[in-house]
């Protein structure tokens, strides 16, 4: 049925369409410009795009979860097949021994010559392998593979929130890297070619290909093809499209959700796999980071599809792979192309799919969910801090971090606590970000790491005093934050998280990676006062007390952090308890019902974006501060990914939360545990982090925070709705003691000056100003109550919150995706 | 007559609470049996164990012979149950015609006939049925558990969301099925009155206990203290303070029935919450 289209909706599509015409016009009509965007190696890149994204495709239709695994697993795949041709071996992930233990045991009761059976790295099939018996080995692994992705993750996961989705493919993603990396290091590993093709030229008249790319080409376009026939033209596909969707639906039309879920991720696996392993055979080799990072322009070609179309899904790949030579070229020999110090600014291949997903978005967006649009998801419950907690928490936190971190512990465990406590600062960017008002952003050490360089250059180069350039970088990460905001507007979900990770990935090298920003091969000196400088090994006299002993790093570098882990903890538990903060979750639970109780929606996701933002600023200054020299390592998307997911296994919608998730993260007090009293090695730890990450997503979709207290509340029935009858309490209510938070002040900027001196600006004073209380729900009259009786059914997570996101109830038929 | 479903000395519920105690019920081919009861009685609990989509505590249910016990939900339907779930459950983001085509695929499948009843369904073929209307997606549901040509049909409140005189005509619709193709019908239906002109016998579950059973006109013959207990002031009733909260919930979903809006649920609408 079609229907008289608007002229803005022509103008949608028309103008996109228009854009890529005069675009290809441009390439075309130019010699040297077609030579390069047609050459072979962008069509071998854009194969492989292809490939991951109709695999992303696949998954998504068949179980509704966008799989940021999905070019890791190409790699993987790849490796497989390279290790079963060059040594004949199925290597396996190198999982700690589960028998080790016993064997501990043993040796503890006295018996030394005890030894546990070997516990196998690798099953071997003698000699090197020919091509097709290692192909067909490797793609049946990738079969099993698939298999137990989806019985031992996402089934378990269906319908649990987005959130944990997302953090269990990110979980996936670090384990296969962590494998790899564990294996074989990170150096390249050479792949042996493909034997029924070569590398001779062929000539297609507009362009010459080899060969061996023509075929990866035609056969990314078979699998194309046949993947459309599958889904649309059959019964398979309808079914499966119809039990991603609503399984019990599904089920009593007597269709098995699980077996149609469990199908599509083989297929998917096998897809990705195969095609993982003939460009690897093309390029001869492959390496643990190239592949992976694919993921971007992937998901970038699956948005333009829709995450249903194979034919603009892989349209777009094509495109996304073959502009990349084109715009080497253009960036060595175009003096137009932007320069920086000289040389031409790197990544802006990168930028390309940024731009694609933010038009994209902007074009299909809505400013409010529509009807029949599946809601992001529960999400864990977002507790308000009680009285006690604010008056005791922060300073009770303070002394346990400080006294040991000053006086007692090993320079190791200062370094790991350091690290916690950054970490710290990161998650609650996230917590604000995504535990308040439901966004996900996978950006947030890009924000970190602009306010770490920011805070480079001002003390360095200009001379700026200490505390200065913290607040001039917090403010760089707070434009950043509200540029992504805008874009924010119109998704939500899924897509924001894809957004928010091609941004990440941009930033990654178009700043980063910038020479004339990072301060080359050494990195971006910060100048940091002498008293916390890391490295300063001075002992200092306060009162009697002696602090430092001599060693790296440097305690009162633990205190500086301390002090603004406090500072911000305030910070983010003010504002949950804010007018502001009930705003926000109300947003979380349901957009249209927050905007038609007169919240300002726009207004409010750009404040929680600038407020997170800020965090992550501050974080990053503090970062910088703390280890002196700014280098991009710490700063790059997988840092964003390991956050975000350790925010959310810690709890992602509160400040204890966030605390835990800074105890998780890598480097931190829990790993530098496990490192040097169980002597576990680093590489180790990650593997551990990313299987940790997915067997927790699994178990406690809510995260850990949010798991112990769910337990508590169920016990205290505090999720029934609040009724007419029923007295305030159980519904939240603002106290009369709510402090006045920085929050509320007009403007995020005048945060810091609150963030620096935490004691003066953000204690907890009991009745100093009335005027700023929000007066129990129950009591105001109707008028000024709108925005307040919207917000509190979803703060206090009663079933009429959660409800509206269609289906939670006992049994959610879709733990929702966002369009 | 044979025996299309027989529940026995059936316990369910949730969390291990027997939210349903000792049900005895039996459907047959060519008939039509209503389950009544107040709001919280556990009709759809028993729908949703009978279609194997929430476990059997105690006792058995059998369809077509067959105990659903460690029976995958979805083998039932293959050999022709239908049910109209109380959620719909339809599938949002595909269109009228491919959620129809669904449920003609695991079995020869009768489209035309299912729209025959539903004429109002015909121009929204290519629409997605997220975009229906309450009571289109009603229809949609009922259509499409037509579709499949089932030999015991399940439905829990085909009511809902449907205008008055749609419910009036569909009754007897649901009548001719029965007759045409011999089908069992288990009917769960706030209309009372309606629901016994058509059946031929109904059950009345109060609190998770039979209370009732028998040919309609045996129930019909005390609807009145049957009303009574959707009140809460029937004699079974031992949880009184449980049942005006029900009552409650019961007058609001009344008030959505009324606007046909499927969503107008309290959060849309802060009066609601207040
Ligand atoms: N998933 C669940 N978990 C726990 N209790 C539940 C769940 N679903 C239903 N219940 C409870 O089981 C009881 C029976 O519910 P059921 O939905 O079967 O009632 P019903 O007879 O269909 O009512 P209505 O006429 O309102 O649809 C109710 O008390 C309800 O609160
Ligand atoms: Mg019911």
């Amino acid at each position: 049925m079609t229907r008289p289209r608007t002229p803005a909706a022509r103008l949608r599509t028309a103008v996109p369409a228009l854009v890529v015409v005069a675009l290809l016009a441009v390439i075309l009509a130019k010699g040297d410009y077609r030579a390069n965007f047609f050459s072979g190696g962008g069509f071998a890149l854009g194969a492989l795009i292809a490939a991951i994204a109709l695999g992303v495709v696949v998954t998504y239709r068949g179980s509704g979860v966008v799989n940021l695994a999905g070019a890791a697993v190409a790699m993987y795949a790849a490796y497989v097949y390279a290790d079963l041709r060059a040594h004949g071996d199925l290597f396996l992930p190198p999982l700690p021994n589960p028998l080790a233990p016993i064997e501990g045991l043993v040796h503890l009761a006295g018996d030394d010559g005890f030894s546990v059976p070997h516990w196998p790295t690798s099953v071997s099939f003698g000699a090197a392998m020919g091509f097709w018996p290692a192909l067909v080995l490797a793609l049946v692994f990738c079969a099993l593979f698939g298999l137990v992705l989806h019985v031992a993750v996402f089934r378990p996961l269906r319908h649990a929130p987005v959130l944990a989705k997302v953090v269990a493919s990110v979980g996936v993603l670090l384990f296969l890297q962590a494998v790899v990396v564990r294996r074989f290091s990170t150096t390249t590993q050479v792949v042996g070619p493909l034997p029924f093709v070569d590398k001779t030229q062929v000539d297609l008249g507009l362009f010459k290909i080899t060969q061996e790319q023509l075929f990866v080409v035609c056969l990314v376009l078979v699998l194309a093809v046949a993947l459309w026939a599958l889904f649309q033209r059959s019964r398979f596909g309808l079914a499966v499209r119809a039990a991603a969707e609503n399984e019990k639906g599904a089920t009593v039309l007597g269709f098995s959700a699980d077996r149609l879920a469990a199908a599509t991720w083989v297929l998917s696996t096998v897809v990705t796999g195969l095609l993982g392993i003939f460009v690897a055979s093309v390029n001869s080799s492959v390496d643990p980071n190239t592949m992976p990072a694919l993921i971007v322009p992937a998901v970038t070609a699956a948005l333009v599809g829709g995450f249903t179309s194979f034919g603009w899904t892989t349209l777009a790949a094509f495109g996304l792979g073959m502009q990349v030579s084109l715009v080497t070229f253009l960036g060595a020999n175009e003096s137009w192309f932007p320069k920086a110090g000289g040389l031409p600014v790197p990544g802006v291949d990168l930028l390309v799919p940024l731009v694609v997903i933010v038009a994209v978005l902007a074009l299909r967006g809505q400013s409010l969910p529509t009807r029949g649009v599946l809601g992001p998801g529960r999400l864990p419950f977002s507790p308000t801090a009680r009285p006690w907690a604010l008056r005791y928490g922060g300073p009770g936190l303070a002394v346990v971090a400080l006294i040991p971190g000053v006086f007692f512990l090993s320079p190791a465990m200062r370094d790991g606590l350091t690290n916690t406590l950054t970490g710290i600062v990161i998650c609650l960017s996230i917590v604000v970000l995504t535990g308040f008002i439901g966004q996900i952003s996978l950006a947030q050490t890009s924000f970190a790491g602009l306010s770490a360089y920011t805070v480079a250059s001002l003390s360095t180069h200009h001379g700026w005093p200490f505390p200065l350039p913290i607040l001039a970088g917090a403010a760089v990460a707070v434009v950043a934050g509200v540029l992504v905001a805008l874009p924010a507007l119109r998704v939500r979900g899924v897509h924001l998280a894809i957004a928010t990770l091609a941004f990440a990935v941009a930033v990654d090298k178009v700043v980063f990676a910038n020479s004339w920003i990072n301060g080359g091969f050494d990195g971006a000196t910060v100048t940091t006062p002498a008293l916390i400088r890391s490295q300063d090994t001075a002992t200092h006299h306060i009162l009697g007390v002696t602090i430092g002993d001599g060693t790296q790093p440097n305690p009162l570098t633990l205190v500086f952090c301390l002090v603004v882990v406090v500072a911000l903890g305030y910070l983010v538990a003010n504002l949950r308890r804010s007018l502001t903060g009930r705003q926000m979750l109300a947003i979380r639970s349901n957009e249209r019902a927050a905007a038609a109780a007169g919240v300002n929606v726009a207004a409010v996701k750009v404040l929680a974006f600038g407020v997170s933002a800020f965090i992550a600023g501050v974080g990053g200054a503090v970062i910088a501060y703390r280890t002196g020299n700014v280098t991009p390592d710490k700063f790059l998307y997988d840092k964003s990914l390991m956050f975000f997911a350790f925010a959310y296994l810690g709890g992602i919608a509160s400040v204890s939360g966030a605390v835990t998730g800074g105890l998780l993260v890598g480097g931190g007090l829990g790993f530098t545990v496990l490192n040097r009293v169980f002597g576990l090695p680093d590489e180790f730890v990650l593997l551990l982090g990313g299987l940790g990450l997915v067997v927790t997503a699994v178990l406690n979709p809510e995260g850990v925070a949010g798991k112990a207290r769910t337990d508590l509340l169920a016990l205290q029935r505090r999720f029934r709705p609040p009724t007419l009858a029923d007295p305030p309490t159980l519904a939240d209510p603002p106290t009369p003691a709510d402090p006045p938070t920085p929050a509320d002040v007009a403007t995020p900027t005048t945060g810091p000056v609150a963030s620096t001196e935490p004691t003066a600006s953000t204690e907890p004073t009991a009745s100093t100003e009335p005027a700023t209380t929000v007066p129990p729900a129950a009591s105001v009259p109707p008028a000024a109550s709108t925005p307040v009786a919207a917000a509190t059914p979803a703060a206090s997570g009663s079933p009429a919150g959660s409800r509206v996101s269609g289906s939670a109830g006992a049994a959610p038929a879709v733990a929702g995706e966002a369009r | 007559m044979t025996a299309l479903l027989e529940i026995d000395g059936l316990y369910s519920g949730y969390a291990g609470v027997a939210m349903v105690r000792d049900l005895n019920l039996t459907v047959h081919a060519g008939e039509i049996v209503a389950l009544l009861g107040p709001n919280g009685a556990g009709k759809t609990t028993t729908l949703l164990t009978t279609s194997g989509l929430n476990p059997v505590m105690k006792g058995d249910i059998r369809v077509f012979g067959r105990s659903v016990r460690g029976r995958p939900a979805h083998r039932a339907p293959r050999e022709g149950l239908a049910h109209v779930l109380e959620d719909r459950s339809l599938f949002y983001q595909l269109t009228v015609a491919e959620n129809l085509r669904l449920a003609a695929a695991r079995s020869k499948g009768d489209l035309a006939r299912a729209l025959s009843y539903f004429p109002a369904l015909e121009p929204l073929l290519g629409r997605r049925a997220g975009l229906l209307s309450g009571g289109e997606q009603q229809m949609l549901a009922m259509a499409r558990a037509l579709t499949s040509k089932p030999r015991l049909l399940m439905v829990d409140e085909m009511s809902l969301g449907l205008a008055p005189v749609i419910v009036e005509r569909l009754l007897p619709v649901l009548r001719r099925i029965v007759d045409d193709t011999g089908a069992g019908v288990l009917l769960v239906e706030q209309h009372v009155h309606l629901a016994l002109e058509v059946a031929d016998r109904a059950a009345v579950l109060v609190h998770g206990d039979l209370v009732a059973s028998g040919t309609t006109a045996e129930i019909a013959g005390r609807a009145a203290a049957l009303e009574s207990t959707y009140f809460g002031a029937g004699a079974e009733v031992e949880a009184g303070a449980d049942v005006g909260a029900d009552a409650e919930a019961g007058a609001e979903a009344e008030a959505d029935a009324r606007t046909g809006d499927p969503e107008a649920d309290p959060e849309d609408n802060p009066e609601g919450s207040r």
